[in-house]
């Protein structure tokens, strides 16, 4: 037995190792005298070391490279003995005379190995005769070894095409028969570890008792129960670390010239694989399939496929098939990628079906097997599909069904690792076309989903849009975004959440502004279909709920507005008035859009609908901003999107929504904005917009600018009224608009500033205050009046001009503000410009006396 | 005791798999290449007779695995190396980077008597690929490399058109007989062996 404790273990690999190590000093020192009698008895007693059955397979493996190195010297040592004149077949003869079996064959194979470097006898029949000789040893650990030496020592002397033992005697086919033998002999060594009570039982074995024998089969098998499972466990972490001596073989024979392709097909791999079935050992089938595929090159499996693949169903029925077939379609998928010009032999060969016909056969056989293993080897079919025929989405459609059909009848996934499987398997056809347009035409895709727990849904709609928006994909079609958004829609509406489970609220960000983006590129140049893929947009979003659209809508509306812009004017509309997309129903949409947010007002939640309408006037700008908007303010920014929908309404004369986005507006100035900051700004915004609007008729017009006019006398302080009141003396007087000029009211509106500004300045005055803001607000409406002025209104007279100058001059404080002094000096300055420009305007100047 | 002569070099091939070990093997040995993929199991040597100042060599050239999958039985045969060969693939930085681990785990593994001396040879592999526009390691970074662990040769080939692979196998050869690499010297201390084995081995005669 084994030691068990690794300690023991090193103490005889110690003692192994100085006994090895003596013999070999006098095994040196009879080669250095040339004796050869003292050099084969000592290096017979040297292996005699390799002949322990104390030491696990790594420390043995550590002696039996002791040995090879010493043996080197020794094969150096017979080499040049026959050049001396020793008869090699002598020689041969000689080794075999030492006592132990084990060391005797490691001798004749090296004096084998120089016999064939002779070439006094064909390579083959020496070669026959060591592998035959080597059934001496039926331990398996020595056996393996021996045979694994004799391996590494014939490997460059195999009768090989093209190699110097090539000969008529000896061909390729000799070489492969060698190998065959000598692999099949060391698996079922290999195998028979398995069954294996303990090492000692070899020796019954090696009494050259057939193995075959059933008797003696069962003998091992029953005994073998009495083992704990510690034995067989450390039974097999023995084997898997001997695996490589077996696999070895393959190595060699797929490093054979004379393995062409007919050779393999028709010998080796039907003899490798017969081996391998009938083994029916679980170990040795995993992991020599796995050799197959790795160590022969991709064209043989390409053109074998159907023996390899046939094998499978012949395996034990709990390997692990899948790894090695996953493995396999991953090597030629490799080799597709690498290689274009070996695609036709790929469809020469029918591979696709082949290997799906095979995943089929392999998962009927398995019935229980796991649905991770099922969901990974269509994972892996359908990489294998998208790499070598990308032309074929119908394959790739006809795997995600076979797929289906595995799933259905058994509910959501519940297995995480098959569930993450899934999101491999829904993500290769984004990455391989980089398009999802393509995917969406995989009408098994959606069905697949389906099978998906919502988190993983909504983890598979981040993936489709990232790839979108990595790719700059284009959805142009109405029919596009619609499958798109059935995909997605574990973000756009999640029934997890009407179940009550949680969802972190950071992903649910996350996932949201992932879909706002996402609006950007769903896009059509035909308004008429734009307005299609907008509608459809809005139905879907819709259902997910207040809590999505503060996120959907915003961009929704950018959408809605570019698309306006877009429009031709509305005389000019190909469509005519008819037509199904029109700037009416685009404001229609806006409108409903934004009262969708105003219900949830009404119930309740006034903040928190209008936070959506600050994001999309954000959107107006650029979509980052959107991220950083939600910490604004809403209802001043709501108030925006209200006056940039009125100005873009405007664009399209529509007059009746271009007032009622007015109104809206007004209200919310009335009744949310309150601080008397942005009040003032909030007015600035209401004239400078009232001010470009032209598509309204003179009563609407005198309706809001009214009310304009009454909020600036209404600001709280003195200097912002008589500013805002200035400001809309411009609402009277549009450059190229004859009918919005109106002197009498520029005058009325002018003079009622200065009212204001009088006002101001008593006031200051009596609180003993600087009155500089009030000689500020008088230069400004001097430049106001001077603006009027060289415009030529008849109202504004030069009288008007000089007494407020006069005024001015008046004042006070002038000379101990600077900022005034030098803004009146300004102005003063710009007049003389103007009056040296002459013409009309100069003359009008000229007039002035300062 | 009578002067050694060292006729066998023993050299062993590290790198990441992929990078082309077995074809520079192949290469150098039997003037062979092939395009194929095939993996290596295990470890596997051919060997080679170079002829170097007069006299003649056996050069063992070990390739290995790279693949762990493929190394079950670990590494017991890098002792007694008298070179270590690191291979990379010039177009793959991956392979580059790896090399410390190689170099490492080599060292560690083999525990030369004199590390820092220990005599390695870095080749850049696959120069040919795309007339070099796919290369990712510069000349420069890979001397740069090889400066720093004590002035490693650097040759950089094609083992598919043969370049260089003779040149850098001749370095190799060089490098691995000035190896200060002796054989451990072993004095016995009793002329009386032969009996001992018995008890540590089974009683039957195999
Ligand atoms: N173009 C080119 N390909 C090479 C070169 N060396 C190896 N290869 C290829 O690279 C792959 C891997 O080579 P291999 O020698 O098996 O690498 P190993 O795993 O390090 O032994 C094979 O397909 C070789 O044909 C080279 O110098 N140039
Ligand atoms: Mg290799």
């Amino acid at each position: 037995m084994i030691a068990d404790g690794a300690e023991d273990e090193e103490k005889w690999l110690a003692a192994g190792a100085a006994a090895f190590k003596q013999n070999a000093f006098y095994m040196q020192r009879a080669i250095d005298s040339n004796n050869l009698k003292d050099a084969l008895k000592y290096s017979a007693q040297m292996l005699g070391e390799l002949r322990t059955s104390k030491l696990s397979p790594h420390k043995y493996y550590d002696l039996y490279m002791r040995a090879f190195d010493e043996l080197r010297k020794l094969e150096i040592f017979f080499m040049e003995e026959t050049r001396r004149g020793c008869s090699v077949i002598e020689l041969y003869e000689l080794v075999q005379h030492a006592g132990n079996i084990l060391p005797r064959l490691y001798l004749l194979c090296t004096a084998g190995s120089v016999y064939i470097k002779t070439k006094e006898a064909p390579a083959k029949d020496i070669l026959k005769d060591l592998v035959e000789m080597c059934r001496g040893i039926q331990h398996p650990l020595r056996g393996l070894f021996l045979r694994s030496y004799l391996a590494q020592v014939s490997r460059d002397k195999l009768p090989d095409i093209g190699s110097e033992y090539e000969g008529d005697a000896d061909t390729v086919t000799d070489a492969v028969e060698f190998v065959l033998l000598n692999f099949t002999e060391m698996n079922k060594l290999w195998v028979r570890m398995q069954h294996q009570v303990s090492h000692d039982l070899c020796c019954i074995a090696c009494e050259s008792l057939p193995f075959d024998d059933p008797e003696l089969r069962l003998a091992v098998g029953l005994s073998g129960l009495q083992g704990p499972a510690r034995e067989k466990e450390r039974r097999e972490r023995e084997r898997s670390e001997l695996r490589d001596l077996v696999g070895k073989n393959l190595h060699v024979l797929s490093q054979l010239e004379g393995v062409d392709l007919d050779m393999y097909r028709d010998t080796v791999l039907p003899r490798v694989l017969e081996q391998i079935v009938n083994c029916r050992d679980e170990i040795a089938q995993i992991y020599l399939v796995d050799c197959i595929i790795q160590v022969f090159p991709d064209e043989y499996h390409l053109q074998t496929l159907d023996v390899l693949l046939g094998a499978c169903p012949q395996l034990q029925p709990s390997i692990d098939i899948m790894t090695v077939l996953s493995r396999l379609m991953e090597r030629l998928s490799s080799y597709a990628a690498l290689n274009v010009e070996v695609l036709p032999y790929f469809l020469q060969v029918e591979a696709f079906s082949k290997l799906n016909n095979a995943i089929g056969k392999v998962i009927e056989a398995q019935e229980d097997m796991p649905i991770l293993s099922a969901v990974t080897l269509y994972s892996s079919l359908l990489k294998f599909t998208l790499h070598v025929h990308p032309d074929r989405l119908d394959y790739a459609d006809q795997v995600l069904g076979s797929c289906i059909k595995q799933l259905s009848g058994k509910g959501k996934i519940d297995d995480s690792r098959a569930t993450k499987e899934i999101v491999t398997l829904l993500s290769a056809p984004l990455e391989k076309y980089n398009d999802v347009v393509t995917a969406l035409k995989l009408t098994n895709y959606p069905l697949v989903m389906e099978y998906l727990d919502n988190e993983t849904k909504r983890i598979m709609a981040t993936v489709i849009i990232r790839s979108i928006m990595k790719n700059n994909t284009l959805i142009a079609t109405a029919e596009k975004v619609e499958a798109l958004l059935e995909l997605i829609g574990g973000l756009i509406n999640d029934p997890d959440e009407s179940q009550g489970v949680e969802v972190d609220e950071d992903d649910f960000e996350e996932g949201q502004n992932s879909v706002a983006r996402l609006i950007h590129m769903l896009y059509n140049d035909d308004p008429e279909e734009m307005f299609k893929i907008i509608s459809i947009l809005k139905n879907h979003f819709l259902t997910g709920g207040p809590k999505r659209l503060k996120f959907t809508v915003p961009p929704l509306v950018v959408s809605a507005l570019k698309l306006i812009r877009r429009l031709p004017v509305e005389g000019d509309n190909p469509f005519g008035k008819e037509a199904s997309v029109s700037a009416t129903k685009i404001f229609q949409f806006l409108n409903q859009a934004i009262k969708l947010g105003q219900i949830p007002l009404v119930l309740n939640q006034l903040c928190y609908s209008l936070r959506f309408l600050s994001l999309s006037v954000g959107a107006f700008c650029l979509l980052q901003i959107i991220e950083a908007l939600p910490n604004v303010p809403s209802p001043d920014l709501a108030f925006r999107l209200y006056l940039q929908c009125a100005e873009a309404a405007n664009k399209c004369d529509e007059e009746p929504i271009a007032y009622e986005f007015f109104t809206q507006a007004y209200i919310l100035y009335e009744e949310e904005i309150s601080d008397s900051k942005a009040q003032v700004t909030a007015l600035q915004l209401i004239i400078g917009t009232l001010q470009r609007m032209h598509v309204f008729g003179v009563e609407n017009r005198d309706t809001l600018t009214h009310k304009a006019m009454g909020y600036s006398s209404k600001l709280l302080k003195k200097p912002d009224q008589c500013r805002a009141v200035y400001g809309c003396s411009h609402l009277f007087w549009l450059e190229d608009h004859e009918a919005i000029q109106d002197g009498e009211r520029v005058l009325l509106c002018l003079k009622r500033a200065l009212k204001i500004a009088n006002s101001a300045q008593q006031m200051i005055s009596t609180a003993q205050g600087s009155s500089t803001v009030s000689v500020t607000l008088f230069i400004e409406m001097l430049n106001k009046y001077l603006y009027f002025y060289e415009k030529g209104i008849p109202q504004i007279t030069v009288e008007s001009v000089e007494s407020l100058i006069k005024l001015i001059k008046n004042e006070e404080p002038m000379a101990s503000d600077p900022s005034a002094e030098s803004f009146f000096a300004s102005t003063l300055r710009f007049m003389e410009f103007q009056k040296q420009k002459g013409g009309a305007i100069g003359d009008r100047y000229e007039e002035i006396k300062v | 005791m009578p002067s050694r002569r060292r006729t066998l070099l023993k050299v062993i091939i590290l790198g990441d798999s992929g990078v082309g070990k077995t074809s520079l093997m192949n290469q150098y040995v039997n003037k062979k290449f092939s395009n194929q993929y095939k993996a290596t199991i295990g470890a596997d040597f051919l060997t080679k007779e170079v002829q170097f100042e007069d006299r003649l060599f056996t050069l063992q050239i070990w390739d290995t695995a790279g693949q762990e999958r493929f190394q079950s039985l670990g590494v017991a045969f890098y002792r007694g190396a008298d070179c270590c060969v690191l291979v990379y693939d010039v177009n793959s930085m991956k392979s580059f980077d790896n090399l410390n681990n190689w170099r490492e785990e080599f060292l560690i593994q083999a525990s030369p008597s004199d590390p820092e001396n220990f005599p390695f040879v870095l080749i850049g592999n696959k120069v040919d690929v795309d007339g070099g526009n796919s290369r990712v390691v510069s000349e420069k970074k890979a001397k740069a490399w090889c400066a720093s662990k004590g002035n490693i040769p650097y040759f950089e080939t094609s083992a598919k058109e043969g370049t260089n692979v003779e040149e850098a196998f001749q370095c190799i050869a060089k490098n691995a007989l000035k190896s200060g690499e002796e054989e451990e010297l072993y004095l016995p201390d009793t002329i009386d062996v032969g009996t001992s084995s018995q008890q540590r081995s089974s009683g039957c005669e195999c």
